[in-house]
C-alpha cells in the first residue's frame, strides 16, 4: 500500500486536489445554498450603517 | 447572521501605528526607487561602497514590499478582522509587539543591505539573524490573528479574513523553508543556505513567486474584499465567486514559481509545469478582478464622485492587466525574449505600483478619517490629483520598460549573416539610456503623488475643527 502510494504520489495528489477543488465548487455553487452563502456578503456592510437605497 | 449590533471597543491604536509606519516607509521606498532609477540612467550616482545600485536595490524592494506593503497589510488586517468579527483584537500587547518587532526587522534588514550583509536571494536578502527575528514576529502575528478569529461574535468568517490568513500562513511557510541556512558561526553575519545548486534556485523561486502570490496578491485581495464594498457601500458582487476565487488562487499559485527559471538547469518538465500553472492562473486572477469591479455594477456614478473609490477601481484594472501580462511572459517562447530584460521590471511595476500601491492608497485614504475620527479627508481634490499624477507616472514607467525590454531582448538575440552577435552588450546598455530617463520621470511623478497624499493625510489629522464622531 505504502509502496503503491509512494510510487504514484503525483497522480494521487493531483486527483485528491482536483476532487477537493471540484467539491468546493459544487458545494458553493449549488442552488440550494445560494441564499445562505450570498447572505455573508453583507457582513462588512451591516457592521455599521448599511443603507440599501444608496 | 448575528444581528446583535452592539459595537465593541475596537483597538484602533494599533491600526494607527501601522498606518503611520506604512506611509513613512512608502516615502522612503519610493525615494530609494527613484534614486536607483537615476543610477541606471546616470551611473555616476553610484557611490562606493555603501550607495551602489547593488546595495540600494534590495533596500528599495524591501522598503516598498515589506516595509510599505507589510505595514499596510498589518494595519488593514487588524482593522478588518476586528470589524468583520465584531470583536476587539486578542492580545493587544502582543499586537503591539508585532508593530515594534516588525519595524526592528525592517531597520535590521536595511542596515544589512547598505553594509553589504546579504544572502543574495532576491526578496529574501536578510541574513539568518534577521530571518529568525522575523519568524518570532510573524508567529506572534499569526497567534494574534487566529485568537481574534476564535473569539469572534460573527459566526461566519468573512472572506477578506481568509485571504489575510492564507497570506500569513503561506508567508510563514515560504520564509522558513527558503530561509534555512547555516551561519558560519554564531557571531558571524554570514550564512550559507542548506540547499545547493538548482534545488536552491527552485526553492528560491518557489518562495519568490509566492511572495508575489501570497504577500502582494492574497493579502491585498483581503484589502479589496473589505474596502471596495465598504467604500462603495455595496456588498461584493458574488460571495460564491469569492469562495471559488479564494480556493483556485490558493491551489494554483503555489505551482507557478518555475517560470522564473525557464531555460536554466531546472528540468524541462518542471519548467513546463510552472508555465502551465501560470496560464491557468488567469482564471482566478480575472475571476477576482471581475468580482471586485462588478461590485460597482449599477453604481458606476460613484466613481465620478469619490476619488478614493477610483483609486481602488483603477488598482483592479491594473491587477487585471498585470495578471494578464504575467502568464503571457511565463510562456517559454515569450520568456525567451523577455527574460533578463527590463520588460520584467515593467511588469513587476505595473503590478506593484498599479495594483498593490493603489489599493493601499485607497485603503489608507479610507482608514485615516475613520481612525482619527474625522468626517472626511482634508481634500478629495488632492486625492484626485494624486490619482492622476501617479497614474501618468505608472504609464511612463511601464511603457518605457516595455519598449526598452523588447528592444533589449531583440538586440541580444540578433545575429549577422556570419552568425556573430550583431551588438556588443554595452551597445544594448547605451540604447536603454533614454528609456531609463523616462522611467525615472515616471518615478518622480509617482513620488510627487505620494507626497501629496502625505500632505493631505497630515492636514486631515491636524484639522480638528469638526469634532464629528465617526464610529464604525
Amino acid at each position: 500500500m505504502i509502496d503503491y502510494i509512494n510510487s504514484n504520489a503525483g497522480v494521487i495528489g493531483l486527483l485528491f486536489f482536483v476532487c477537493v477543488f471540484v467539491g468546493v465548487a459544487l458545494w458553493s455553487f449549488s442552488p440550494s445554498r445560494k441564499e445562505q452563502i450570498e447572505s455573508y456578503k453583507y457582513i462588512p456592510i451591516v457592521e455599521d450603517e448599511y443603507d440599501p437605497r444608496r | 447572521m448575528n444581528k446583535s449590533l452592539a459595537v465593541p471597543e475596537y483597538n484602533d491604536e494599533i491600526v494607527k501605528k501601522f498606518t503611520v509606519a506604512s506611509v513613512f516607509w512608502a516615502i522612503i521606498g519610493f525615494c530609494a526607487g527613484l534614486y536607483i532609477a537615476l543610477q541606471m540612467a546616470f551611473p555616476g550616482l553610484n557611490f562606493e561602497p555603501y550607495f551602489t545600485f547593488g546595495r540600494l536595490r534590495p533596500l528599495h524592494t524591501s522598503a516598498v514590499i515589506f516595509a510599505f506593503g507589510g505595514n499596510v497589510l498589518f494595519a488593514t488586517s487588524y482593522f478588518v478582522v476586528q470589524r468583520t468579527c465584531r470583536t476587539r483584537i486578542w492580545g493587544s500587547r502582543l499586537a503591539n509587539f508585532t508593530f515594534w518587532g516588525y519595524q526592528v526587522f525592517i531597520v535590521m534588514a536595511a542596515l544589512g543591505y547598505v553594509f553589504g550583509v546579504t544572502q543574495g536571494k532576491e526578496y529574501a536578502e536578510p541574513e539568518w539573524y534577521a530571518d529568525l527575528w522575523l519568524t518570532i514576529v510573524w508567529v506572534v502575528y499569526l497567534i494574534v490573528y487566529l485568537m481574534t478569529l476564535t473569539k469572534r461574535e460573527e459566526p461566519h468568517i468573512y472572506v477578506a479574513n481568509w485571504f489575510f490568513l492564507a497570506f500569513i500562513v503561506t508567508v510563514a511557510v515560504l520564509h522558513l523553508v527558503n530561509g534555512i541556512s547555516v551561519p558560519v558561526s554564531l557571531t558571524s553575519f554570514k550564512s550559507y543556505p542548506l540547499w545547493g545548486g538548482v534545488q536552491n534556485a527552485m526553492i528560491q523561486w518557489w518562495y519568490g513567486h509566492n511572495a508575489v502570490g501570497f504577500f502582494l496578491t492574497a493579502g491585498f485581495l483581503g484589502i479589496m474584499y473589505y474596502f471596495v464594498p465598504k467604500r462603495a457601500n455595496r456588498p461584493v458582487y458574488s460571495y460564491r465567486l469569492s469562495i471559488l476565487h479564494f480556493w483556485s488562487l490558493i491551489f494554483i499559485y503555489i505551482w507557478a514559481g518555475p517560470h522564473h527559471l525557464h531555460y536554466t538547469a531546472l528540468p524541462d518538465w518542471a519548467q513546463t509545469l510552472g508555465m502551465t500553472f501560470s496560464i491557468i492562473l488567469w482564471m482566478p486572477s480575472w475571476g477576482g478582478m471581475i468580482n471586485g469591479l462588478m461590485t460597482l455594477s449599477g453604481a458606476w456614478h460613484k466613481l465620478r464622485e469619490d476619488p478614493v473609490l477610483k483609486f481602488m477601481i483603477v488598482s483592479l484594472a491594473f491587477y487585471g492587466m498585470s495578471t494578464f501580462e504575467g502568464p503571457v511572459m511565463a510562456i517559454k517562447e515569450v520568456n525567451a525574449l523577455s527574460h533578463y530584460t527590463d520588460w520584467t521590471i515593467g511588469h513587476v511595476h505595473s503590478g506593484a505600483l498599479g495594483w498593490v500601491a493603489f489599493i493601499s492608497f485607497g485603503a489608507i485614504y479610507h482608514l485615516v478619517p475613520k481612525l482619527w475620527k474625522r468626517k472626511e479627508l482634508y481634500s478629495l481634490k488632492l486625492v484626485n490629483a494624486h490619482l492622476w499624477i501617479a497614474t501618468i507616472g505608472i504609464v511612463f514607467y511601464i511603457s518605457a520598460m516595455w519598449i526598452a525590454g523588447v528592444m533589449q531582448g531583440l538586440m541580444w538575440r540578433s545575429y549577422d549573416s556570419l552568425g556573430y552577435l550583431e551588438y556588443s552588450f554595452v551597445e544594448t546598455v547605451m540604447a536603454m539610456h533614454p528609456y531609463y530617463i523616462i522611467r525615472a520621470l515616471g518615478g518622480v511623478l509617482f513620488l510627487i503623488g505620494a507626497l501629496i497624499m502625505v500632505y493631505n493625510l497630515w492636514k486631515t489629522v491636524a484639522t480638528n475643527d469638526d469634532k464629528a464622531q465617526f464610529v464604525s
